[in-house]
């Protein structure tokens, strides 16, 4: 007996050489043509001023003598203590200097180093959006409600939706993809192949940039209270309990090399 | 094995540098026609951008600097400074090197240093330029002022284990070794596992208890002080040779001092501070053993070329040589 009736389209051999090819090859060029525009869009980013430099290093600072208090004397680690902790209450690692704790944050907009890096952002967005919208539309003009090509593996009825999309047949296999749906997949699935063509860090996956984008934007510089920040490491500073590295390293090494 | 034009050309490794400057005529002279005859972004198109292209050209700049062979070095600088432009912080410290190496006399030095300032004036963070403008007013002997320097580099910028090294150097001239011990634990607290730092801090320290009255509590604690960093070089990286000779040399001053001092203080001195107790005599005993041991053996299979065993530089090699040859000679008397 024959298994359930296998669906049977024919198509136009056609189909393949002057949709499916198409819309691939035009994919991988977008993608690369998109990793150009994005490494000629990047602006270099701009230099810190020097106070907000030194308000970050010593913020560094501090917390590497937090990490790496073992490293020195006990007699050391107490006066690097000291010394931070009459620096953080006297605001002198602050970038504006004693005066600016307590006032307002700044506005992020009104500062313009910051609206030169959120135009930086926007134009990469504008870099990833432009051709993704015209590639769709294109598709949408030219080949929508074509059944391209038919997956060699059976499928859930759920995948209906992702592979048929712009083909309105209820009965159609799932195994059935359409033009758009083409389109969809080497939206997402061409990211190899533009590692194997451009490199590992390219700029071509728009998906990669907008989570990265995002990312950016959550960590935007410059918001946060800095004076709030140093007491808080000043309180870690003051519970660090201090031993030395030291302390007995002579039994240690004749321990290990069998003296 | 790395490619050696990657490998920078050190002050530490004579024969490496002399090997690059040795390939770097050559080098120059293979770059196809288009590298040097098509402006920078059309240049990708022929030619093949990668970072190790960039990193062994500086690499052979530096190469050629440190062998005087200056044309040379100016090509590779013309190369880079087209590629990553003027203003780029980092051709701007070639460049500067490039013309502290073609300064004649000290006059064009301060030159450059004035071309410095004008620098540093438009863009007061270029670290690179500052620690090139250390660099220069050290070599020229202005220690106070390359103190200053490095002094406001370190407000501005307290991680940064380079210019904390180099400032404890400055001191050790100097023979500040109080300050030169503090500047060391900074770099200490950047890199806590830097074992040649670790081994560092212990010289200055010793040379620190050579300057203190002779069998005072303070020495003695110092000394131990410095015989423990030693030991820390060592528990970091096994066969460190320059760990062990300070090892032996601080072992050898302990044992010394501990005879001398009849009822050395077990207990820790001041607990204030948290300072560690003297070692015990059998301890120091054991570890100048050890250290005597291992200074042998290093010297031994690294002279028979065994395995595994080469890299040692061969001065300091010499040096623990003739110590342990002045050794047996004691035993022998």
């Amino acid at each position: 007996m024959a298994g359930p009736v296998e669906q049977q389209i024919h198509r136009d051999p056609a189909l393949f050489y002057w949709i499916l090819l198409p819309i691939t090859v035009v994919m991988i060029l977008t993608g690369v043509l998109r990793h150009y525009l994005t490494v000629l869009l990047t602006s270099t980013p701009k230099r810190q001023p020097l106070e907000k430099l030194r308000e970050q290093r010593h913020l560094a600072h501090i917390r590497l003598l937090i990490a790496n208090s073992p490293q020195i004397p006990r007699a050391s680690f107490e006066k690097r203590r000291e010394w931070i902790a009459e620096q953080v209450k006297d605001g002198g690692f602050l970038a504006g200097g004693p005066e600016s704790r307590g006032s307002a944050k700044p506005n992020p907009l009104s500062d313009p180093a910051m609206m030169e890096g959120m135009m930086g952002m926007m134009k990469g967005q504008v870099a990833m959006m432009v051709p993704q919208s015209l590639i769709m539309g294109w598709i949408n003009a030219f080949f929508s409600g074509y059944v391209i090509m038919k997956l060699p593996f059976p499928l859930t009825p759920q995948f209906k939706q992702m592979l048929q999309a712009g083909v309105g047949t209820r009965d159609l296999d799932v195994r059935w993809v359409s033009s758009l749906s083409w389109y969809f997949l080497t939206l997402f699935g061409l990211q190899p192949v533009y590692n194997f063509i451009l490199g590992s860090n390219n700029g071509a996956n728009q998906m990669a940039q907008q989570m990265q984008m995002q990312q950016a934007g959550q960590q935007m510089p410059g918001v946060d209270d800095m004076d709030k920040i140093f007491q808080a490491e000043l309180e870690n500073v003051e519970v660090v309990e201090h031993w030395y590295v030291l302390d007995g390293v002579e039994e240690r090494l004749l321990k290990r090399l069998g003296g | 094995m790395s490619d050696p034009l990657l490998e920078a050309p050190t002050q530490t490794n004579p024969s490496h540098t002399l090997a690059l400057s040795q390939k770097a005529r050559p080098y120059l002279d293979s770059r196809p026609w288009y590298f040097t005859t098509l402006p920078y972004p059309l240049s990708l198109f022929l030619a093949p951008e990668s970072q190790e292209r960039w990193a062994a050209s500086q690499n052979l700049f530096l190469a050629s600097l440190i062998a005087d062979d200056l044309p040379v070095a100016y090509a590779y600088l013309e190369d880079i400074t087209e590629r990553f432009g003027k203003l780029n912080e980092r051709v701007m410290a070639l460049q500067g090197l490039y013309q502290e190496a073609s300064a004649k006399d000290t006059k064009a030095l301060e030159d450059v240093v004035k071309n410095y300032d004008e620098l540093l004036k438009t863009d007061p963070t270029l670290m690179a330029i500052r620690k090139r403008r250390v660099a220069v007013l050290k070599g020229v002997g202005r220690i106070a002022d390359a103190v200053g320097d490095l002094v406001l580099m370190l407000d501005a910028s307290p991680t940064d284990a380079e210019a904390w090294a180099e400032l404890a150097d400055c001191y050790v001239s100097q023979g500040a070794y109080e300050q030169a011990v503090w500047c060391l634990e900074e770099v200490l607290l950047v890199m806590p596992n830097a074992w040649n730092m670790h081994a560092r801090l212990a010289e200055v320290q010793y040379i620190q208890s050579q300057k203190m009255s002779e069998g005072s509590g303070e020495q003695l604690k110092t000394l131990s002080e410095s015989m423990r960093r030693f030991c820390r070089s060592i528990e970091l990286c096994d066969d460190y040779l320059r760990g062990y000779y300070g090892l032996k040399i601080t072992t050898a001053r302990l044992l010394a001092i501990l005879e001398k001092v009849k009822k050395p203080p077990t207990a820790s001195s001041d607990l204030v501070a948290g300072d560690l107790a003297p070692p015990k005599v059998a301890t120091v005993y054991k570890l100048n053993e050890l250290a005597t041991a291992k200074l042998a053996e290093i010297v031994r299979r690294s002279s028979a070329e065994e395995k595994g065993w080469d890299g040692y530089s061969g001065a300091e090699l010499k040096a623990a040589k003739a110590m342990i040859e002045k050794d047996t000679q004691k035993i022998e008397r």
